[in-house]
């Protein structure tokens, strides 16, 4: 019996009893009373017809005095039925309802519905722990990529938004503070259908713990926390924590590959997109004097990597100490740094905005750097706009200026995390095509745009095994060759190409970029693919599917009923029989 | 001392004695029983059902199972008689009434495996 059955017929366990005694003293009393019948004879209700009777009255039905007309004793007793009854039953019923709006009775009743949804999860699922904007635009990323989500947050009215939002799974949520193992475990921490815990909520020191608890009590799990500082980051790693997401050093990570490779960014932002969405244009940043306004974790990340490119930086913050940190370092100059908030334009003329190419505006309020952008736009139309958007609620404001690239902290941190969730190769590959070069990205970009055209494309891994593959193992079995070029077939019209693109091979730790079609398939082979959903689908029928996968290998079709292979077999029994007959008559 | 525990097993051992009141004498002979004590059986067996409602113990699980299993067998028992006598309008006859007492012996079954399960209960306790 579940927590919430039990409770309520607890509840009820005295309601009912009084309802028990109030219609057995009124069956009783009807029973008993004398009356007289048609006949004027005296008679005495059965206790079928006293139920009768009680059953109506109570009910405030009131059929009248049946079968015969009450005598006044039966009458007294009748009165008495009434208000027993009657008042027996307002007192149950206002029971009902006071259970129902117990408040503790609703918290238990939303648990049972949110294990019951938990239960209803057909696939794997990942826990997400805060569903603030990070938690949200990963949930809503993920549950597009058809991955189940559970999410757990202390904040009552956001977890009250989620049956009200339109996402294409059911995510189930639960109330809870994720600091509490107890409730991790209520959300499905130990559940064996959890495949990861991630860590999102606003705050370095809870998403310790969460990870901390995550490890401690389901060491198989894989856990992804956001950290913003340093000293919690490696704290999260010293215990295995599997991924430490970094907002501003993953932006900054991008920018960096922005300026250095705009093709190589271009293939990111494609690769790492939301599918079917249309694809975003390169964006070239500029190299020449830059200003940054704001030197607080976000700055001083973008700073690193401007240094590595042939620019000139000035930097704008009204932090005496922060000064006097960069000038502690010899080869910084004291007019690189300028005190003062950058939103007015002196400031900004002093540190050369109508001679620069660039601005970024990062501090963390997110009115400070509309301020500064609108500021630098009227002295310079020409400046590229790199903006920090810190609260979700300014979008729109954002949008209107313009900026060239705006960094939303929650978006950056959503997309980075469904990157490593959704296909780990993917990480693989983009680290390993930083250390290409332009031309081989500019390549891989127009043979990904030739095969699939204008829409960002679906990202998924074959792994060559028995469950994700059955049909390609078998035939690999028996020794035969199938090549990548192969898969790309079209299971229904062989010689047509299938819309996607093999990304990369891996194969007992070593990776192969960009695979060539003539490369032979091994068992225990991964291979990342990007295409469009409809290539997915028709590559999974070529995967697990004898006859398909024999069609594109113009193989012999083979049956599968027994009677059906028999006949084959005698058909070729016959044909072998008949061969020699004929080599023989040639001899002759 | 649970009033609980004291509530509980009055009813479930007046269950028993009126359930027994009712079974005793000639199986076929309708003075030998009274239709009051039927009607006390029934209450009382529906009150101490409606008690061990919402109990998550192995034992009170156990002890709803019987109680419910008795109040079929009543309930059943009431339902004959109520059929024969008001609704076909006969008299009640030696047939009819051993079918009800028979009905009423397994409700005292029912009843008795209670009350022994109650007393199992009870001198587990540790105090």
């Amino acid at each position: 019996m579940s927590l919430v059955t039990s409770l309520i017929m607890r509840q009820m366990r005295v309601p009912i009893i009084i309802l028990i005694i109030g219609y057995s003293i009124s069956i009783l009393g009807m029973v008993l009373a004398s009356g007289i019948d048609d006949q004027g004879n005296p008679w005495h209700m059965s206790f079928f017809d006293a139920f009768y009777f009680v059953s109506f009255t109570a009910t405030t039905i009131g059929f009248g005095e049946i079968p015969y007309t009450f005598s006044n004793e039966q009458r007294t007793w009748a009165l008495i039925t009434i208000y027993l009854t009657v008042i027996a039953w307002f007192y149950s019923l206002g029971k009902i309802v006071s259970l129902v709006q117990d408040p503790m009775f609703r918290e238990a009743l939303k648990a049972n519905q949110f294990s019951q949804q938990l239960a209803r999860i057909p696939d794997t699922f990942i826990l997400i722990c805060g569903f603030g904007e990070t938690g949200h635009a990963l949930a809503k990323a993920l549950t597009e990529r058809n991955i189940h989500t559970v999410v757990i947050e202390e904040n009552d009215k956001l977890i009250q938004t989620l049956p009200l939002e339109d996402f294409p799974l059911v995510i189930p949520g639960i109330k809870g503070d994720a600091r509490d193992p107890e409730k991790l475990i209520l959300a499905g921490l130990q559940h064996k259908k959890c495949a990861a815990v991630i860590a999102v909520t606003a705050s370095d020191e809870t998403n310790l713990k969460i990870a901390v608890t995550s490890k401690l009590l389901n060491p198989e799990i894989c856990v992804v926390c956001r950290s913003e500082i340093e000293e919690f980051e490696s704290n999260m790693f010293s215990f295995g924590t599997d991924f430490v997401v970094n907002p501003f050093e993953t932006f900054a990570d991008i920018f960096g590959m922005a300026m250095h490779s705009p093709s190589l960014h271009l293939l990111y932002d494609w690769l790492t997109g939301v599918p079917d969405t249309d694809l975003t244009n390169p964006i070239y940043v500029e190299e020449g004097h830059w200003i940054i306004c704001g030197f607080g974790r976000f700055g001083n990340d973008l700073y690193k990597q401007l240094l590595k490119s042939n620019v000139q930086v000035t930097i704008i913050d009204p932090s005496e100490e922060k000064r006097e940190a960069f000038l502690g370092r010899p080869e910084n100059k004291s007019n690189d740094f300028i005190i003062g908030t950058g939103f007015d334009a002196h400031t900004l003329t002093v540190a050369g905005v109508t001679k620069a190419v660039g601005l970024i505006s990062g501090t963390d309020n997110d009115s400070n750097n509309l301020s500064i952008i609108m500021t630098a736009r009227e002295l310079n139309p020409e400046l590229f706009i790199v903006a920090r958007h810190n609260k979700k609620s300014n979008e729109k404001l954002f949008e209107a200026t313009h900026a060239n690239i705006v960094m939303q902290p929650s978006e950056i941190i959503a997309r980075k995390i469904r990157t490593l969730l959704v296909s780990p190769l993917m990480i693989a590959f983009l680290n390993k095509a930083r250390n290409q070069d332009a031309s081989w990205a500019n390549v891989t970009i127009s043979r990904i745009m030739g095969a699939l055209g204008d829409s960002v494309p679906s990202i998924w891994t074959l792994h060559v095994n028995k469950d994700e593959a059955r049909a390609l193992c078998q035939v690999l079995h028996l020794g035969r060759v199938i090549r990548v070029g192969n898969l790309l077939q079209n299971p229904r019209q062989r010689e047509n190409q299938l819309e996607a693109v093999p990304l990369m091979l891996k194969r007992n730790q070593k990776l192969l970029l960009m695979p060539t079609n003539d490369i032979a398939i091994k068992s225990g082979d991964q291979i990342l693919f990007c295409g469009t959903p409809g290539a997915l689908r028709s590559m999974q029928w070529s995967q697990n599917d004898i006859h398909s996968l024999n069609y594109i290998m113009t193989y012999e079709d083979t049956h599968d009923a027994f009677i059906w292979r028999k006949i084959q077999q005698l058909i070729k029994q016959s044909d072998r029989r008949n061969r020699p007959r004929r080599k023989r008559h040639i001899m002759k | 001392m649970n009033r609980e525990k004291v509530v509980f097993s009055f009813f479930m051992i007046l269950a028993l004695t009126l359930n027994f009141g009712f079974f005793a004498g000639e199986v076929d002979n309708p003075s030998h029983h009274n239709v009051y004590e039927l009607f006390a059986v029934i209450i009382v067996n529906l009150i101490a059902t409606v008690l061990k409602f919402g109990d998550r113990s192995q034992m009170g699980a156990m002890l709803l199972a019987t109680s419910l299993v008795a109040l079929v067998q009543l309930f059943s028992a009431s339902i004959v008689w109520a059929y024969v006598v008001n609704i076909q309008g006969n008299e009640m006859t030696p047939d009819t009434m051993s079918t009800i007492i028979s009905l009423s012996g397994g409700a005292m079954i029912a009843n008795f495996i209670s009350v022994i399960l109650l007393i199992i209960e009870t001198s587990m306790m540790r105090h």
